[in-house]
C-alpha cells in the first residue's frame, strides 16, 4: 500500500511537473488569447496630397461603436439609449442584445465624433467605442481615376489607394484588455495600449490646379462632342512628372457607385494608362525624330531637312497601296520638305521615313522611345501597348507604324515618347508620386530616373522647332498661343473594331507642348469618337490651347520677349 | 537545577512531545491546516463567479467556512467517541447510508444538478449521501470482518460485505455518479483485501467489477465523449475537452511558483467547478508546481500517519476502519489529481478537505477524528512491540 501510494504521487508529480514547468509557457501562451478581448485602435490613413500639399485624400474622424451582449448590463436601457443616439431600431437592436448569437455586436460604423460624445456620457457597461476615420476626398470627382477609392474598411481598392497602400495604410493597434470567461472586463485587470502607427503621406508629382484647368477642358470636350471619353495628360518632359490625368466622365469619389459593377468597372478606369488605342498622326513626331537624329549621325538613308518629298498621294508596298488621308488635288501636299509634312500631316512622307531606315534602325527608335514595354509608372494596370515583333513585321506594316498605324499604344506612351523627343532626348520614367512622408519628415523621396537617351540634343531641337512650326503654321494652329512658343501635332485615328475600319469612328488628339525650345509643359489631348467632327486639329487641339492658357495663368508665366 | 538533572528533564519533556506525535496529533493539525487552507482557496476560486452569479463574492466561502466549523466540532467529538463503540453501529451505519441514498431518488427530496442527482435537500442544507455512504461502508465492513475474522475466509461468509458495497455502488451508480462508484468499488475491493478474503474469492468479486467498467462507459454515451476528450482534448476545444483544457491552463500559467493568491485567471469562469473538482488546477495555477508539491507533501503525510495509525492499532477493527477512512481519502487525493492534470478521463470528484462541499468536508473531518482517536489507542514503539498489522503478518492465525 505503501509503495503503491508512493509511486501514484510520484506519476503525479511527473504529471504536473510536465504541464506546470515544461509546458507551462506554451500553456499560458495559448491560453492568453481567452483572457484579453481587444478593442481596436484604427490607424488614420495617409493623406494623399498634390505637389504643392493640397489634401486630396484625407480622413475624418469617426468612431465604430461596439457591444458585447454578455458584458451588458441593462440590455433595455442599453438598446433604448443606442437607439436613440444613432437612430437604429430599438427592438432589432435589443433582439440582438438578448440572443447573444455573437459575442461582439457592430452597433454602428462611422458614426460622427459628436453622436460618439453623446454615447460616452452614459458610460453603458458592455458598450465600446473605437476610433474610426472615414476617408474623404475635398475633390470629390477630381483625380478620381488616379487617386481610386477604398473599402469599407480602409483598404485600398484601386487607384494610388491600391498602389501605396502599404505607406498609406499604417498599423492598426488595440487596446487588449482583461476579462472573464464572457466578455466582461476584470476590476483592476490590465489593459494593454498598442498604438496604432498611422498610415504615411504621399505626396504627388500631380498640381491640383492643373488638374482642375484640364478637367474643366475635359468637361467641355465632353459636352461639346459627345465622345465615348475625355481624356488629357499633362505632364513636365523635363521629370516626366504627371501633372494631371483626366478621364471624363468620372465619378465623386466620396459617393462611389459601388453597386453597379459595369459602370464602376468603366468610370474607374484610368484608361491614360490602361486603354491602347491606334495613335494616328500623333506618332509622326517618333518617325521625325528618328530621321532628323538619324540624319545628324550621317545616315545616308535618312532625309535632310531640305531633301523635297516626293507628292505623290499615294505609295505602294508589298503590293497595297498605301493613301495620304489628303487628296493632294490642286497643288495640296506638293514639294514637301519634313517641316511641311509634319505641317500638313502627309502620310506617305513619313511612309518614305520608315522605310528608307528600314526595320532595324526603326526598330531601335521605337525601342527607345518605349513601345511595346511597359513605362514602369507608379499605377497598376498599365498596357504595354501592341507592336508587331521585328522579327514578324513586313514592310507595309513598317510603312504604316511610320505614320502611327498598325501598332497601338497608351496614351502614356504616347505622351512619354513624346516628351523624350522634345525635351532634349531624355526617357525618364514617369511618375505619379513625389515623396512619402510621415507628415514631417520625407521618409521616401523620388527624383527623376533616366532610362534611356532617345535622340541628341541637337536633334531635339530641331524637332521642337518644326512642331512649333506645326503649330504656327500648319495644323496644329488651334492650339496656337500668342506670344507662347507652342510646339504639337494633331492626329485623328481611325477605329477598329473587330479587325475592321468602324466607320465614323475615330480617335481625335493633340500632343502639344510649351515652351517649345525648353518643354515644360506637355499635354497629350486624346477625344475618343466624338460627334460632329472628327480632326484632331478641329476636336483636341483647342483642349490643349485651353490647358496651356490656364497653366500659364495659374502659374504666372510669361510670355516670351 | 543540576545540568544532569537539567537534562533528564529535557529528555523527558521530548519524550512527552513524542508521544503526543506517537498518538498521531499530526492527523488533526494537518486536518485543520488543510481545510483551512481549503476555504482560502474555496474563496480564491470562486469570489468572481459567486460574485456574478450569486451577487454575493462570499458565497462559497461562508458555506465552507459553516462546514469547516461543524467539522471541527465533529472532528472533536470523533476523536474524543471511543471508536470501539462503532463497532455496534454496523447496522445503523450501513442502513443510514443506503436509507439516504435511496431518498435522493424521491421526488422533492433529491436534488439535481447537472443532469445528475446527487444531493437531498432538506431546507436550505444539501447533504451528498454518497459522502456519507463511503464511510458507512467503511465501518460496516470493518465491524463485520473483526466480528468473525474467520468468515471472511469463507466465499458465502464475505457475501454480506460485498452486498452492502455492492448495494451502495448500484445506488451512487443510479445518480449517476461514476467517479463516487469507481471510488467506492476500489475501496470495497481493498477493504476485502484487507479483511484476508481468499485470493480466489476476490478475483470472483473483482474480475466482474473490473468487466463492468467498459459496459459503465458505454451504456452513458456521455462517458465515451469523455474518454474521447481524454484522449486528445484539443480535438474539441469549445466541447467536451473544455474542461481538461481549461484546467491545464490554469496549471500551466501557474509554472513553477505561481501567479500568487487571489491571482487566477482562470476562475474568471474560464474553468468549470473551479472551487470544487477543479480547484486544484487553481491551486496550481496560483501557487505553482511548487504549491503542488508542498499541498501534496501534506496529504501525503496525512495518508502517511493514516498507514502508520492503521498499522499500529490494537484489533482488527481499528486497523480496518484505519485503513479505510486512509484509502477514502487517498483514492480520492490520487484520482483528483489524475483528473485535474488530464492523466485519466474527467470525471467529477472533489479532492477531499479541500474543495468545496459541506457533505464531504464535515464526513471527512469527522472520519480523521475517528482515526486520530484510533492513533490514540495504538501501541508505541512499534518498531519494539509491533502493532495488530505486524502480529497478522507475523503468522498470527
Amino acid at each position: 500500500m505503501l509503495i503503491a501510494a508512493a509511486f501514484l504521487f510520484l506519476v503525479i508529480f511527473v504529471r504536473f511537473f510536465y504541464i506546470q514547468v515544461i509546458s507551462g509557457a506554451e500553456l499560458r501562451y495559448k491560453a492568453i488569447d481567452q483572457w484579453t478581448r481587444e478593442i481596436p485602435v484604427v490607424a488614420e490613413r495617409g493623406k494623399i496630397l498634390d505637389r504643392n500639399g493640397a489634401i486630396l485624400a484625407g480622413n475624418i474622424t469617426s468612431y465604430t461603436v461596439f457591444a458585447r451582449p454578455n458584458a451588458v448590463k441593462d440590455k433595455q436601457h442599453t438598446a433604448h439609449v443606442l437607439s436613440e443616439i444613432f437612430s437604429l431600431d430599438e427592438g432589432e437592436l435589443y433582439e440582438d442584445l438578448v440572443s447573444a448569437k455573437v459575442s461582439e455586436l457592430t452597433v454602428v460604423r462611422r458614426a460622427d465624433a459628436a453622436l460618439a460624445e453623446e454615447l460616452a456620457a452614459y458610460d453603458l457597461p458592455g458598450v465600446y467605442y473605437a476610433r474610426d476615420n472615414t476617408r474623404t476626398y475635398p475633390y470629390g470627382e477630381l483625380l478620381c481615376q488616379v487617386l481610386g477609392f477604398t473599402s469599407t474598411d480602409n483598404e485600398g481598392l484601386t487607384g494610388l489607394e491600391k498602389y501605396y497602400d502599404k505607406y498609406l495604410a499604417g498599423m492598426d493597434g488595440e487596446i487588449l484588455y482583461d476579462t472573464d470567461l464572457v466578455g466582461v472586463e476584470i476590476e483592476g485587470g490590465n489593459a494593454a495600449y498598442l498604438p496604432a502607427t498611422d498610415g504615411l503621406n504621399v505626396a504627388l508629382t500631380v498640381d491640383k490646379d492643373i488638374q482642375i484647368i484640364a478637367e474643366e477642358a475635359m468637361a467641355d470636350a465632353y459636352l461639346t462632342y459627345s465622345p465615348v471619353s475625355a481624356q488629357c495628360i499633362v505632364l513636365d518632359p523635363s521629370n516626366f512628372e504627371i501633372l494631371a490625368m483626366v478621364n471624363y466622365p468620372g465619378y465623386d469619389l466620396n459617393d462611389v457607385p459601388r453597386e453597379d459593377t459595369d459602370l464602376l468597372n468603366s468610370l474607374t478606369r484610368n484608361r491614360l494608362i490602361s486603354d491602347i488605342y491606334e495613335p494616328g498622326s500623333t506618332f509622326k513626331i517618333v518617325t521625325a525624330a528618328a530621321n532628323i537624329e538619324e540624319y545628324l549621325q550621317g545616315n545616308a538613308s535618312a532625309f535632310s531637312l531640305s531633301k523635297i518629298f516626293n507628292s505623290s498621294r499615294t505609295r505602294t508596298v508589298d503590293g497595297t497601296t498605301i493613301r495620304c488621308w489628303s487628296n493632294h488635288a490642286n497643288g495640296k501636299h506638293s514639294n514637301q520638305t519634313l517641316a511641311e509634312a509634319l505641317n500638313n500631316s502627309c502620310n506617305p512622307c513619313f511612309v518614305d521615313i520608315a522605310l528608307s531606315l528600314g526595320k532595324q534602325t526603326f526598330y531601335d527608335y521605337l525601342e527607345a522611345f518605349g513601345f511595346g514595354k511597359n513605362t514602369g509608372i507608379d499605377f497598376s494596370g498599365e498596357s504595354q501597348g501592341m507592336l508587331i515583333p521585328e522579327s514578324a513585321v513586313r514592310d507595309c506594316d513598317l510603312a504604316r507604324i511610320g505614320f502611327g498605324q498598325s501598332l497601338a499604344v497608351s496614351a502614356l506612351q504616347l505622351a512619354c515618347a513624346g516628351a523624350a523627343a522634345v525635351n532634349g532626348g531624355y526617357y525618364y520614367q514617369p511618375r505619379l508620386v513625389e515623396s512619402i512622408s510621415d507628415g514631417g519628415n520625407i521618409e521616401e523621396g523620388f527624383s527623376p530616373v533616366l532610362m534611356n537617351r532617345t535622340v541628341s540634343e541637337e536633334a531635339s531641337r530641331t524637332l521642337a522647332s518644326l512642331l512649333e512650326g506645326v503649330v504656327a503654321n500648319g495644323s496644329g494652329s488651334k492650339a496656337y498661343i500668342e506670344g507662347y512658343k507652342v510646339g504639337g501635332k494633331t492626329g485623328t485615328a481611325q477605329k477598329y473594331e473587330n479587325g475592321a475600319i468602324a466607320s465614323g469612328k475615330y480617335v481625335s488628339s493633340f500632343l502639344g507642348f510649351f515652351p517649345a525650345d525648353d518643354p515644360k509643359y506637355l499635354a497629350l489631348v486624346i477625344v475618343d469618337e466624338p460627334q460632329g467632327a472628327y480632326y484632331g486639329s478641329v476636336v483636341a487641339a483647342p483642349y490643349a490651347k485651353r490647358i496651356f492658357e490656364g497653366i500659364i495663368e495659374v502659374r504666372g508665366i510669361a510670355p516670351y520677349e | 537545577m543540576p545540568s544532569e538533572a537539567k537534562n533528564i528533564a529535557a529528555s523527558e519533556k521530548t519524550r512527552s512531545v513524542r508521544r503526543l506525535l506517537g498518538g498521531q496529533i499530526a492527523i488533526p493539525v494537518l486536518v485543520v491546516a488543510l481545510s483551512a487552507f481549503g476555504v482560502l482557496m474555496v474563496y480564491s476560486a470562486s469570489f468572481y463567479a459567486a460574485e456574478t452569479v450569486c451577487g454575493d463574492k462570499f458565497y462559497f466561502m461562508k458555506k465552507q467556512l459553516v462546514g469547516f466549523i461543524i467539522g471541527i466540532g465533529a472532528m472533536a467529538a470523533a476523536s474524543l467517541f471511543p471508536y470501539r463503540k462503532l463497532l455496534k453501529l454496523k447496522w445503523p451505519a450501513l442502513i443510514i447510508s443506503l436509507v439516504l441514498l435511496a431518498a435522493v431518488f424521491i421526488p422533492g427530496v433529491g436534488r439535481e444538478s447537472y443532469g445528475a442527482t446527487r444531493w437531498i435537500g432538506l431546507g436550505p442544507i444539501t447533504i451528498q449521501p454518497s459522502e456519507i455512504a463511503k464511510y458507512g461502508f467503511v465501518i460496516f465492513a470493518a465491524a463485520y470482518a473483526s466480528e468473525n475474522p474467520e468468515r471472511m475466509k469463507k466465499f458465502v461468509g464475505m457475501l454480506p460485505v460485498l452486498a452492502a458495497g455492492g448495494g451502495i455502488c448500484l445506488l451512487v451508480i443510479l445518480e449517476p455518479n461514476m467517479s463516487i462508484t469507481m471510488c467506492i468499488g476500489l475501496l470495497m475491493v481493498a477493504m476485502l483485501f484487507l479483511s484476508g478474503v481468499k485470493i480466489k474469492h476476490f478475483l470472483v468479486i473483482l474480475i466482474p467489477v473490473v468487466a463492468a467498467v467498459p459496459v459503465l462507459i458505454a451504456i452513458e454515451p456521455y462517458r465515451l465523449k469523455r474518454l474521447y476528450a481524454f484522449i486528445d482534448p484539443w480535438q474539441s476545444p469549445q466541447g467536451e475537452g473544455y474542461q481538461l483544457i481549461q484546467s491545464l491552463y490554469a496549471l500551466g500559467n501557474g509554472g513553477w511558483l505561481g501567479v500568487g493568491l487571489f491571482n487566477s485567471r482562470q476562475k474568471y469562469r474560464f474553468l468549470p467547478f473551479a472551487e470544487s473538482d477543479f480547484i486544484l488546477s487553481v491551486i496550481g495555477e496560483e501557487f505553482g508546481f511548487v504549491g503542488i508539491l508542498l499541498l501534496f507533501a501534506a496529504a501525503g503525510a496525512l495518508i502517511w500517519f493514516g498507514i502508520r495509525t492503521a498499522a499500529r492499532s490494537r484489533d482488527l477493527f481499528g486497523f480496518l476502519v484505519a485503513s479505510g477512512i486512509t484509502l477514502v481519502y487517498a483514492i480520492q487525493v490520487v484520482v483528483n489529481a489524475l483528473v485535474v492534470s488530464g492523466s485519466i478521463p474527467p470525471t467529477g470528484l472533489p479532492l477531499p478537505l479541500i474543495s468545496s462541499g459541506n457533505t464531504s468536508l464535515i464526513f471527512t473531518m469527522a472520519a480523521m477524528g475517528v482515526l486520530y482517536n484510533i492513533s490514540k489507542s495504538a501501541k508505541r514503539a512499534p518498531a519494539r512491540a509491533g502493532g495488530f498489522a505486524e502480529k497478522r503478518r507475523a503468522g498470527a492465525p
